[in-house]
């Protein structure tokens, strides 16, 4: 099964500190070092906010998924637990953006190559997991509030048990209301 | 109290506090407590991520404090919830404080407050039913013109309630700068010496000019906010203020008027800045003292709940800065009063022994503790310092008793009106702190947001007015104006808007007033009548606020970039 990064809207504060963890994760700590505007900006994951809503959106890693699916030059597949996209093979067609019906796929800038007019190459960007780095995924670590947990197998297997476990009660309470 | 015990009270009233904007390491203690079981009303005019998660949001009409606070206790009276054995054992004045809030029944408050007088009696019977109840309030309480009255509005509810003296209750001021609480108590107060003693006491006066070997003025200094009309309107020669030394400040950006505040710069004979980076104060300066960065130097900083903790030095700072107290000490030798530290400890054991609220809080037992609230009178290691102020109810009057002090609501000075028919609170937003001095220059917040800001407008306004997110305006009060981007968004209501008062572009402090509340001299940040504008010509209005910015930087020294190609 595919893990996932899961918000919990009753622990966001909306700080965005995990579009910075993400980016400074997958850029590396030179975007500190180089000229500020000289690097490109692109977390993979996005806060969203509405009257009484505020939690990070992201790839959900789906078992089958529709950006996988579409694409017409298999730049994404899956590996090890994720579905992850091959910057270098992507053509920017923007055809698993409009496939991912949570918006969870942009466009952005691959620092350093350059596409056919002369500009810099643009190439389709979701989260990885991160993938490929130590420590898991940083949004989930440098979360303030813990609002970020990936979700595994068995983390999922934990919840389905403690959420049978709770029907089973109410259920049991439903036929013995006196006690 | 301390800030960790937040998470544990059984109800937190968040009053004109927004956590997760201005301390999200306070925030979360909140989060935590939620989690715990923690009730949570929150009074605030916007739907703030503190009100998302409480029990009752009591949003308010901006300017309507204190009539909401009124009717919260005239419920907790009439209604038989008040704490009679602690009102009747530890404090005063109570009988006079009825006859103030008599009249402030919930539908007295309905129609000022605009929140259901139904609701108002749900979020008195919760606050004084639930126990501890502590309150936090913010700048939403500070920057009205109406303050101090609302704050003591605020310490009524608790006193009634018996919610003072014991863990996770009483008041908490969660205060509007890094190390304000510091800075008041080292006597940055223009009418107190370290310690809070009072310059007009004659021993006082006398002990400090011992210890100092010089002979010190016994009056009242001039509050930051009459700065201005003491440079611009004092008609005595020898009251006015020629000379102005600003550190870790910029007016230009944070004070309100800006209009005036520069007239005010401009018109000072002699300007001295203090800083650690360029900002819009330094473009009216005489002299700049570049100053060390967090990071670059020592000292003590005090939090919200009195605690001192030591910062410390990371790292050598680099070029031609020096940390604040050589400076400081440099211009004092230079000026006829040698001044010579050899380190911070120095100057704190000095401060410390004139200050027998602080006497106990060595740099030794700091360390050792990892921190030490005051008052701690004593050296001893086992004066900790004291979590609680009025422990037990025992408060720091006279006879010990704590008075209840009843004031009625009076509303805003600058009301909503033909020409400008909305409202404008300045507000936070995280990542940004303060006038961004030190956050500007963190290029990844600055990633997040940059110029020229917002301004959050309730979406049917928006509408009314076919602003779409992102859309440049033009926001104008009878004081001045700037540009910004429209925020369409349902946390705020109609009729009111809100920017954060960071930006040099969206400078909301074109706007605001400089009314103070009489007491505190904090002005009126929270209040004052605006008007939006559409701007047709968008193409226009982003070359026209890159050209302003690119000034801005010009001036200050900024290398853009595009000096080689000019």
């Amino acid at each position: 099964m595919n893990y996932f990064v899961k918000g919990n809207p009753d622990l966001c504060i909306g700080c965005r500190t995990c579009m910075i963890g993400c980016v400074v994760a997958h850029e590396g700590k030179h975007i500190f070092e180089v000229d500020p505007d000289s690097y490109s900006f692109n977390p993979k994951l996005h806060m969203v906010k509405t009257a009484r809503l505020s939690v990070p959106v992201q790839c959900k890693h789906c078992e089958n998924p529709a950006c996988m699916a579409v694409c017409p030059v298999g730049a994404i597949s899956q590996k090890d637990h994720c579905i992850v996209i091959d910057t270098d093979k992507c053509m920017g067609c923007k055809s698993c953006m409009d496939a991912c019906p949570f918006g969870a796929i942009n466009m952005t800038v691959q620092t350093g190559k350059v596409q056919a007019d002369g500009s810099e190459k643009k190439v389709a960007n979701k989260c990885d997991l991160c993938y490929g780095l130590p420590g898991g995924p940083a949004c989930v670590r440098v979360c303030p509030t813990e609002a970020l947990t990936l979700v595994t197998e068995e983390e999922l297997g934990d919840a389905m048990e403690r959420k049978r476990m709770e029907a089973a009660r109410n259920a049991y309470r439903e036929t013995h209301p006196q006690e | 109290m301390g800030i960790p015990e937040i998470e544990d009270a059984g109800c937190l009233l968040c009053f004109g506090y927004n956590g997760a904007d201005s301390h999200p390491i306070v925030a979360r203690r909140i989060v935590r407590g939620r989690q715990k079981g923690m009730k949570i009303i929150c009074a605030d005019p916007r739907v703030t991520e503190t009100a998302r998660i409480s029990d009752i949001h009591l949003q308010l009409k901006g300017g309507s404090n204190l009539a909401l606070v009124n009717a919260m206790a005239n419920v907790i009276w009439n209604e038989g919830l008040a704490d009679i054995r602690f009102i009747e054992e530890h404090t005063k004045g109570f009988d006079e404080f009825l006859k103030v809030i008599e009249k402030y029944t919930p539908e007295y408050a309905e129609p000022i407050t605009h929140v259901p007088a139904d609701e108002i009696r749900r979020a008195a019977r919760m606050y004084a039913t639930t126990k501890p109840a502590m309150i936090l309030y913010g700048m939403g309480v500070c920057q009205f013109t109406q303050a101090v009255d609302v704050v003591k509005g605020l310490a009524n509810l608790a006193l009634m309630t018996g919610n003072f003296g014991g863990p996770s209750m009483g008041i908490g001021p969660v205060r509007g700068q890094n190390n304000v609480q510091g800075a008041c108590d080292m006597g940055a107060l223009p009418n107190s010496y370290p310690g809070y003693q009072n310059v007009t006491v004659p021993e006082i006066r006398e002990k400090f000019e011992k210890a100092w070997g010089v002979p010190l003025s016994d009056k009242v200094g001039c509050p930051i906010t009459h700065v201005p009309e003491r440079i611009l309107h004092e008609k005595d020669e020898k009251k006015r203020i020629h000379a102005y030394y600003i550190f870790g400040e910029d007016p230009a950006q944070s004070d309100p008027d800006l209009a005036e505040v520069r007239e005010a710069l401009d018109k000072c004979d002699f300007v001295v800045m203090q800083d650690i980076y360029m900002n819009k104060t330094g473009l009216y300066a005489d002299v700049i003292l570049p100053a060390t960065a967090w990071g670059e130097n020592e000292g003590i900083y005090t939090c919200a709940d009195r605690g001192f903790q030591r910062v410390r030095k990371l790292i050598e700072p680099e070029g031609d800065v020096r940390p604040d107290w050589q400076i400081i000490a440099d211009i004092s030798t230079a000026m006829g009063y040698p001044m010579n530290y050899k380190n911070t400890e120095e100057i704190w054991n000095e401060m410390i022994d004139l200050c027998p609220s602080f006497t106990g809080a060595t740099y030794e037992k700091i360390e050792k503790y990892g921190g030490i609230q005051w008052p701690c009178r004593d050296k001893s290691m086992e004066d900790k310092g004291t979590p609680y102020l009025h422990k037990d109810g025992i408060f720091a009057t006279k006879d010990h008793k704590a008075l209840f002090y009843g004031t009625d609501w009076h509303p805003p000075v600058e009301l909503e009106n033909d020409q400008y028919p909305m409202t404008l609170s300045t507000v936070r937003e995280v990542g940004h702190y303060s006038v961004r001095t030190m956050t500007g220059n963190c290029r990844t917040l600055r990633n997040l947001e940059d110029e020229p800001g917002w301004v959050q407008m309730n979406t049917q306004d928006c509408e009314k007015m076919n602003l779409k997110k992102g859309e440049l305006v033009k926001i104008l009060s009878k004081r001045g104006y700037c540009i910004t981007r429209c925020l369409p968004t349902d946390r705020v209501k109609p009729g009111a808007t809100y920017m954060t008062y960071q930006w040099w572009i969206g400078a909301c402090n074109e706007l605001t007033t400089a009314k103070l509340d009489p007491v505190s001299n904090t002005p009126e940040y929270k209040y004052c009548a605006c008007r939006v504008e559409k701007i047709q010509d968008q193409e226009w209005a982003e070359r026209h606020v890159m050209e302003l910015y690119d000034d801005i930087r010009a001036q200050m020294g900024i290398d853009t970039g595009k000096g080689a190609e000019s």
